[in-house]
């Protein structure tokens, strides 16, 4: 199943939101939206969910328009929240009545979870009787009790502590093995990374960047080497300014040009007795720094 | 539909499990309960203590009757004895002072200091509220005067008599309704109405701005159509509000009759004779009015981000409804209900519940007016139905101040 935004737009009054969205996400991959705050991300997953039509663009599913009665989404909003003051399985089970199920079946899978999530003993406690976290728990049943076609997580790591997040984790590992789509937003880039094999970065309603992470890795300039050398004030020495001491002790050398690179490897090395060089991967953080910084 | 439906029965089952409002009801109805069976709770406790205190009933309070003419004293106490029921009434004898300090000891209640056969003091301890002595004294002393002046005239005291006490026969035909008959179960349904509408209002707005505030909203936008949201939560108060009403209401009935024999009293009986039909006409007007204002109550509740910015929000629909309400009950106590107002009243949608109901109740009003204000009704609930969703769907996902009616409004015609 491929899921398709095309060329999204979005106005408030006044305010463009979004100015031409397109990003695709596949079944069984996880996909990362990304974008500080304000950049149009929960816009753009509203509008996918059809909490408010889109001013021009489409939703497609295989290439045709999504049809919203067939294709199941669970959502996790980043504002957190259920009924404070009711029944956790009342209220758990109204929710999946509502995206469709019939109330046994709801019952059965809410119980599921809950069993799942380690949350059995709180079924028939009020929800505000729980802790941040296990209210976190019981709202992510909300966005799985009815085994969607589509996760849509918001933050989902906010807020827990390292042993929910390894659940958390292995359960959209398990969703992503069941061939749904996972689309996850996040400022969280670490998990983003673990997860997502593409993802889409979202800079004041347009997309700065999108596709698989690996090619926007590859795609992203090589030219900067990192060295790490017993002593590398003599490489300082001879290079001069286009080299920086890094926090863990190595060098970076910048390249005028990629090009540059087998020449100054050569170089680096007759200066001195040398452990390493690499040419320097960037990090989705740096990516997302480059394209969601620039511009604001 | 399925999903409306669902948020009924949710919403329903809040209600049923909120305590307060469980708490009310059963008080309301054991607090009518306790009155109309006070009637004959007195009435046993009477017939069992009768014995006892049998001889302490039948002392009366002491009126105390002075005059310096002793035929004038003994003349108005025989006709004060006659007119006071309720007293022994005797001659002072002593100063003006001796008769104060029997009132303020308590000796006597009052008394009539008689300074002419048309001029008196009246001395009183408290003057309660209801004394109606004063009155009940002029009308008397009025015809004691009037029979003097007549014999003094050369009539017998009898023809005087006669022509004092002449009795007009007259009879009255309704063509139409009896408004003094009416007045209280009008009253008591109008204030029914009111009540219920501006409480389940509030309620519905608090529900909505809830959601909203614990962003509950924010799960619940994209589990169901906001239509569906919008009208299963009204619906709900409105058989909530409605059962209420019946339960009360079918209670008080109920034990009016099975006590209507203890309960023999004109004015009560008015508040139950209530006609059928009227029922009829209070169901449509309660389910329509309740339904137009939760309908806005939930649009502006959806506007509110904080519980606290209700209040104020909800403000305007409040001020239109009491408005509405001073205009009946106004019209109601000045007598007439098909004043000016009254009429434009009972077309406009916001107020015609109130207002065309009233007229129903308490005055003539043809078959084709009901039908016109009933239709108008409709519609406008409809379309404020609509209109409302419309609002919410905007409303629920915008945070920080309220927004302006008009923004919201163009958001709304925008789609």
């Amino acid at each position: 199943m491929i899921l398709e935004l095309k060329s999204i737009d979005k106005s408030f009054g006044e305010k463009e939101v979004l100015k031409g969205v397109s990003f695709t996400a596949e079944g069984g991959r996880a996909f990362g939206l990304l974008g500080r705050n304000g950049a149009g991300k929960t816009t753009s997953i509203r509008i996918l969910m059809n909490v408010f039509p889109a001013d021009g663009g489409e939703v497609l599913i295989d290439g045709r328009p999504i049809d919203y009665d067939k294709i199941g989404i669970g959502y996790l909003p980043e504002e957190r929240g259920l009924y404070p003051k009711k029944i956790i399985i009342d209220q758990l089970v109204y929710f999946a009545e509502l995206k469709g199920m019939r109330a046994k079946d709801a019952v059965k899978a809410v119980d599921y979870w809950l069993g799942r999530l380690g949350m059995t003993e709180y079924r028939n406690k009020r929800l505000d009787t729980l802790s941040k976290g296990n209210q976190q728990k019981i709202q992510l049943i909300t966005a799985l009790a009815h085994d969607p076609d589509i996760v849509i997580l918001d933050e989902p790591f906010s807020g827990l502590d390292p042993v929910n997040a390894m659940l958390l984790k292995d359960v959209v590992k398990e969703q992503i093995a069941r061939g749904k789509i996972v689309l996850f937003s996040s400022h969280q880039m670490s998990y983003i990374e673990e997860f997502c094999d593409s993802i889409a970065i979202i800079n004041a309603g347009k997309v700065a960047v999108s596709g698989d992470l690996h090619e926007i890795k590859r795609a992203y300039p090589r030219n900067k080497l990192v060295v790490s050398a017993a002593n590398t004030d003599r490489i300082r020495a001879e290079l001069g300014e286009i080299c920086t001491a890094r926090e863990d002790g190595t060098l970076l050398v910048r390249l005028a040009s990629p090009d540059e690179k087998q020449t100054m490897m050569k170089r680096i090395v007759e200066i001195c007795d040398v452990d390493e060089i690499k040419v320097l991967e960037p990090s989705l953080n740096d990516i997302f720094v480059e394209y969601a910084g620039a511009q604001i | 539909m399925k999903q409306f439906g669902k948020i009924l029965k949710f919403e329903l089952k809040g209600y049923l499990r909120n305590k307060v409002f469980v708490g009310i009801t059963i008080f309301l109805v054991v607090a009518i309960a306790v009155v109309m069976f006070i009637p004959n709770i007195v009435s046993a406790f009477e017939s069992d203590g009768g014995d006892d205190t049998g001889d302490v009933m039948g002392e009366l309070p002491a009126m105390l009757v002075y005059a310096e003419d002793e035929a004038l004293a003994a003349l108005v106490r025989e006709y004060f004895a006659a007119a006071f029921g309720g007293y022994e009434v005797r001659i002072a004898e002593g100063t003006l002072d001796e008769i104060k300090a029997d009132i303020l000891s308590g000796e006597a209640e009052c008394a009539f200091v008689m300074n002419s056969a048309s001029s008196y003091t009246y001395y009183v301890n408290n003057l309660s509220m209801y004394d109606t002595n004063t009155a009940v004294a002029d009308t008397v002393l009025q015809e004691v005067y009037r029979i003097n002046a007549m014999v003094g005239n050369g009539l017998t005291p009898e023809q005087a008599g006669e022509i004092l006490s002449v009795q007009i026969e007259s009879g009255v035909e309704m063509l139409g309704k009896d408004q003094m008959q009416n007045f209280f179960y009008t009253y008591i349904m109008i204030f029914a109405l009111y009540m219920v509408i501006l409480l389940y209002g509030q309620m519905v707005a608090t529900n909505v701005a809830t959601e909203k505030s614990s962003r509950a909203m924010e799960v619940l936008i994209t589990s169901a159509k906001p239509t569906s949201m919008m009208f299963g939560k009204v619906l709900a108060s409105c058989i909530a509000g409605f059962s209420q009403l019946v339960l009360v209401f079918g209670t008080a009935i109920l034990l009016y009759n099975v006590n209507k024999d203890a309960l023999d009293n004109p004015l009560i009986s008015s508040i139950f004779d209530i006609p059928v039909e009227l029922f009829a006409y209070l169901i449509v007007f309660f389910v329509l009015g309740f339904l137009i204002y939760a309908f806005m109550f939930g649009a502006v509740g959806s506007t509110a981000s904080k519980l606290e910015d209700i209040n104020t929000s909800v403000m305007p629909i409040t001020f239109l409804f009491v408005i509405a309400f001073m205009v009946v009950m106004f019209s109601m106590s000045s007598g007439s209900v098909d004043n000016t107002a009254m009429l434009v009243c009972s077309y406009i949608p916001f107020t015609s519940p109130m207002a065309m109901f009233t007229r129903i109740c308490m005055s003539t009003v043809a078959w084709y007016e009901i039908a016109i204000s009933i239709a108008i009704l409709i519609g406008s609930t409809v379309g404020i139905g609509v209109l409302s969703a419309k609002i919410y769907r905007v409303g629920v996902l915008l945070y920080g101040t309220p927004p302006k009616l008009g923004a919201i409004l163009k958001n709304v015609l925008k789609k």
